[in-house]
């Protein structure tokens, strides 16, 4: 596109009190030869926007650099087509004439850099224009327990077509089992009966959903808003396309095998929550040994669960289930003895009083404690030791049956390790080295327990499900990003995202059901699903140049590019958030968007203007993680919190799309330090775009070689994790860091 | 590690404790506020948070023999503080009236008293004992009329003697059936040395004193213990004075030919009238406190009206008396026997005995 380019400067919100903007206006019109700059005191105003559009459309502007506010805020003033126009936002408000001293010399220089900065990167930009593909808006749920069925209701009944997968030859899922359901409605005392026969019927009725039962997906390949789904059903298999996927594949229980210590094994009495729930679903609750009703039952919970050896975790309904579990016993036999021996009683909410209302019966007996051992007493009955009672000290108890409380296991395939397993096991054919084999044997045996694990079965390089987090869970970020999974268009929902019970899994399905339809909806559009939900761009590659090192494909956290056999990315435009970790990780810089690159954001360092050594000005870079730093630095702005006028910031769309050339480039130039602030990683990642602050950081391990073959000091660079909340902590640590590079003395490249 | 005890509750006990006062037993679920928020509960083992759970757990022989159960003085303050509601205050009496129970001698009577299907059973002995002598015994008329006229005093004394002497028998076997399961629940304090320092901190009332919620029950207790005591003493030195002859009742209020007599005489009237005062306190907060009224049983109120009872009905007769009004001061010294009769025989079967147990019980835990 031929540049037009126009710069906009705002004097409104005392920037105009703060700034010389006739300098600004200079820096513009002598540097850059902006045909058009103009100054307006109220830009984001109706005669500001008005003059702005007036330009645009008569065709004297086409490129329009807006420094004022920042780009987070007036984004609905400041709005233009992006197919014809290309907009940059200058920050010089947040980020400069309300965090630094006014009229001031170091102040000034630092607007006129960024205003360098922002005209520099609109000249480097290409309008975005939409990809358009016929786009699938169906929805395909995998899973006909509470979750799948309440996401197929939603979804259809906001007019979008579904397809229901489920395994079972009937749908209801793990509920549809039950006797009975712990109280869902007020007052919460009275349990009820499932609900579920007239939510299958909805579903099984509904005009707009298609279930198939007795099904297995046996593979999925596409991209959002283009699955291609192949469904094995009986007598035969199908092919479906799809928008859209919700896996709500539920839970397993806990394989209480691994209980021997709580006595599962030792005796036929012992039983788990679920068997005994069976037990009472199919009729009376009887000792398995002999086919008595037994007189006393003990309940132990958290049977393996909450325990760093099975179940880290708490599974959130056992509690619920076993007082549930104790009105059985009791509605068979009023004296027949319920203990319980519980670390905590977890009843949440109103649930609360359900558990006042269980505990009440005068043969129910709570207390906490530790199961010490369980053994088999007189007479057939059992014995439970049970240390650190509220009864003071260990206890015996003899109980004719004992119910292991277990807790729930997502029904999971960690789709990475799959792919681990596969590739070691390549590996091993290969036999290509003794020590590569053995250790690609060792890997097997490791990941053996994957196998056969699949569900959706992806043909995605990177693994045939959703990669999994933390205790086999595929979902993203549990509290900032609920069922994202690391695979865009694909959302979780229910037990199989985090344990719960079949309300919350009601209410999740309704939650992914949005996701869903979201996702469709903007694939439609061809924009980006979250976190940069109506993004147009796409990363674009330079293939004559690829080295076929794999980078890119193995690094994108959302399996977004396939291969060819050579190790050549494909790219999958749909599955892409672009966050531009490819572009960050590829060494020969051939992924460009374009709105971002390396190339754009090499030539904004190389406009920031560095002061001679002997000015001592140092001068320090910034790249800042747009979705939590960069908005907390304008946080730090509206709160008039002062820093030092020596840093540069550069917003980075994550910061995994940080190229280390840009870091060379930098030191080569005379930058004095850089920092990298970005998400939280771990764990408890922050990241939005899952893996990126992690890799950045991996990625500068590297770096220190570079700075070493540059003989430059390694503490010129620093990396940091900071949450959006840390706003205060922000200046503090641009101050910190700027003491130490004054200490360390001005970079020795300057000036050459 | 010591073997570890075998637990087996008793789900009939639990039923008792739920229907004598604690029916909301099983909605502890062990904070221990109850604890932290007593004042009476010593540091090093503290109530009534493990009594709670004992009791949920039917642990009927644990709880019986814990000198604790008495040394809790239902000022309430936990159960006011319970954040659910399970009223340990009341379990706390209710566990009383089971050890009660549990300890009496013979059993049946300590069902009896505390069943409130029998309380009209339980006045028809003494109706029948006292209807009997107001028919039969010989009379004697004097100017101004006496009770004595119309209840012999050679009949009354030994009778009174007699009773004394069972009760004081049958509260011998149940203390001594509470201090054996003392000792084997493993509290070995010296009880007799224990007795002297349990019986000051008693008339102190230093307990009652450290409630938080009600102040009124200091004055109320304290009062009618004192004034019971008064008369206690005093119905033991004239009995005995005038059954070897050397007083002759009805006491003169004031003659000054008969000093001693005279001063005794008016003490017993002031100690009635303390024991009125005290009585009314308690009657009073039970009465009109909507939520004292709800978690009074009947096991309290029987106690309660009964004493207040005998000292109304004391004074009524001692008014009609001087009044002269003959046929209605024999018949409410009638129904003053009878009450009287109903307060000492069933003393060991009702509240009245917790005046026993918690002395033994607090000599047995010695110093706080």
């Amino acid at each position: 596109m031929d540049k037009k380019l126009g710069v906009y400067l705002c004097s409104g919100c005392s920037l105009g009190e703060s700034l010389d903007m006739e300098k600004l206006v200079k820096v513009a019109q002598k540097e850059y030869k902006a045909p058009v700059c103009r100054v307006h005191p109220f830009l984001c105003g109706a005669e500001g926007v008005a003059q702005i559009r007036k330009d645009l459309e008569e065709g004297t502007v086409n490129t329009a650099v807006i420094a004022g506010c920042s780009p987070r805020v007036k984004t609905a003033a400041f709005s233009f087509d992006p197919a014809t126009v290309i907009m940059e936002r200058v920050n010089l408000r947040e980020h400069v004439a309300w965090c630094q001293k006014p009229k001031d010399e170091d102040t000034q220089m630092m607007a006129e850099d960024y205003l360098r900065m922002g005209i520099v990167k609109a000249q480097k930009s290409e309008p975005l224009a939409p990809v358009s593909e016929a786009i699938s808006k169906t929805i395909l749920v995998v899973g006909g327990g509470v979750a799948g069925m309440t996401a197929a209701l939603e979804s259809a009944a906001a007019g979008y077509e579904v397809t229901l997968v489920e395994k079972q030859a009937q749908l209801g899922g793990f509920v549809g089992t039950l006797k009975s359901r712990f109280p869902q409605t007020p007052p919460y005392t009275e349990l009820s009966a499932d609900g579920m026969a007239e939510k299958i019927q909805a579903v099984t009725y509904h005009p707009k959903i298609t279930v198939l039962t007795s099904a297995k997906i046996v593979k999925t390949e596409g991209q959002p808003g283009m699955f291609d789904v192949r469904v094995e059903v009986e007598g035969g298999s199908k092919s479906i396309r799809v928008g859209s996927i919700i896996m709500a594949t539920g839970w397993k229980p806990y394989d209480a095998t691994k209980l021997g210590h709580l006595g599962y094994g030792l005796s036929p009495d012992v039983v788990t929550n679920v068997e005994f729930e069976r037990m009472a679903a199919s009729g009376a609750i009887a000792r398995p040994s002999d086919g008595k009703p037994p007189q006393s039952v003990l309940f132990i919970q958290c049977a393996g669960s909450r325990d760093k050896e099975h179940l880290p975790y708490c599974s959130s309904v056992c509690c619920m289930a076993t007082l549930k579990h104790a009105e059985y016993l009791h509605a068979q036999n009023a004296d027949a003895k319920a203990y319980i021996i519980y670390k905590d009683m977890r009843t949440p909410g109103q649930y609360e009083k359900y558990y006042a209302k269980a505990q009440n019966h005068p043969a129910t007996f709570l207390t906490k404690g530790e199961v010490a051992s369980v053994r088999e007493g007189e007479g057939g009955s059992l014995v439970v030791e049970v240390k650190d009672t509220l009864l003071g000290g260990a206890v015996q108890i003899p109980a004719d049956m004992v119910v292991l409380a277990t807790g729930m296991v997502p029904n999971s395939a960690d789709g990475e390790a799959i792919r681990q397993l596969h590739d070691a096991e390549a590996k091993v054919l290969r036999n290509e080295s003794d020590t590569q084999r053995q250790e690609a044997e060792k890997k097997v045996a490791e990941l053996k327990q994957h196998e056969g694990t699949e569900i959706l079965h992806l043909t995605y390089r990177q693994g045939p499900d959703l990669p999994v987090l933390r205790y086999g869970f595929p979902d993203s970020h549990f509290v900032c990003f609920p069922y994202e999974t690391r695979r865009t268009g694909i959302y979780a929902a229910g037990t199989v995202r985090a344990p719960m019970d079949s309300s919350h899994a009601a209410e999740d399905a309704l939650g992914a059901a949005m996701k869903a339809i979201q996702s469709v909806e903007l694939a439609s559009k061809g924009q980006a699903v979250h976190p940069r939900a109506g993004d147009l761009s796409f990363p674009e590659f330079f293939l004559q140049r690829c080295t076929q090192c794999k980078r890119c494909t193995e690094e994108c956290p959302f399996g977004t590019l396939d291969e060819d056999a050579k190790g050549t990315p494909k790219p999958n435009p749909y599955r892409c958030r672009r966050c531009g970790i490819c572009m960050g990780a590829c060494p020969e810089r051939i992924i460009s968007f374009k709105n971002y690159s390396v190339d754009m954001i090499a030539s904004m360092i190389k406009a920031i203007e560095v002061p001679e050594e002997d000015e001592e000005k140092p001068r320090v870079l910034v790249f800042m993680c747009e979705n939590d730093a960069y908005p907390a630095l304008d946080i730090a702005g509206m709160n008039h919190a002062q820093y030092d006028p020596s840093v540069r910031i550069i917003p980075l769309r994550c910061l995994g799309s940080m190229n280390i050339v840009w870091i060379a480039d930098a030191l080569s130039g005379g930058i004095d330090g850089i920092m990298l602030i970005g998400c939280k990683y771990g764990d408890d990642y922050q990241c939005h775009f899952a893996k990126g602050s992690e890799l950045a950081n991996r990625r500068l391990e590297n770096v220190k070689e570079t700075l070493t073959r540059l003989q430059l000091e390694s503490e010129r660079i620093q990396v940091t994790q900071l949450a959006i909340n840390e706003y205060g902590k922000l200046p503090v640590l641009i101050n910190d860091f700027m003491d130490r590079i004054r200490e360390m003395g001005p970079n020795p490249y300057k000036g050459f | 590690m010591a073997e570890a005890m075998t637990i087996r509750p008793d789900v009939g006990f639990i039923k008792d404790v739920l229907k004598s006062g604690g029916g909301d037993l099983k909605k502890c679920y062990q904070c221990a506020t109850c604890s932290v928020v007593c004042n009476l509960s010593p540091e090093q083992s503290p109530f009534p948070r493990k009594q709670m759970i004992e009791a949920q757990w039917g642990l009927k022989d644990r709880l019986l023999a814990d000198p604790a159960i008495w040394l809790c003085h239902n000022c309430g303050d936990c159960t006011s503080r319970c954040p659910r509601g399970a009223k340990p205050g009341e379990v706390m009496g209710a566990l009383r009236n089971q050890a009660i129970q549990h300890f009496a001698a013979p059993g049946f009577l300590g069902r009896a008293v505390s069943s409130p299907k029998t309380w009209p059973l339980l006045f028809v002995p003494g109706a029948l004992v006292f209807g009997a002598l107001a028919l039969w015994a010989p009379k004697e008329v004097t100017e101004p009329r006496e009770f004595a006229n119309v209840f012999p005093l050679h009949v009354l004394e030994p009778l009174f003697f007699l009773i004394s002497g069972l009760v004081l028998l049958a509260f011998a076997v149940g203390l001594a059936r509470f201090v054996k399961a003392l000792r084997s629940a493993g509290a070995n304090g010296a009880i007799l040395a224990g007795l002297i320092p349990a019986f000051v901190e008693i008339l102190a009332h230093k307990r009652f004193k450290e409630c938080g919620k009600e102040k009124n029950r200091y004055w109320g207790h304290l009062l009618t213990l004192w004034g019971f005591a008064g008369l206690a003493f005093m119905g033991t030195v004239v009995g005995i004075g005038s059954m070897v002859g050397i007083m002759h009742t009805p006491l003169p209020f004031w003659d000054p030919a008969m000093p001693v007599e005279s001063i005794l005489k008016l003490f017993a009237n002031a100690c009635a009238a303390v024991i009125l005062v005290g009585g009314l306190i308690l009657l009073g907060d039970r009465v009109l406190n909507e939520e004292k009224r709800r978690t009074t049983t009947y096991f309290d109120w029987f106690f309660l009206l009964t004493i207040v009872g005998v000292v109304f009905t004391g004074i009524l007769s001692e008014v009609l008396r001087l009044g002269e009004a003959v046929t209605a001061m024999y018949a409410i010294y009638f129904v003053h026997l009878v009450l009287i009769f109903a307060l000492f025989v069933y003393a060991p079967y009702s509240k009245f005995a917790h005046m026993l147990y918690r002395t033994v019980a607090m000599a047995a835990m010695g110093k706080r």
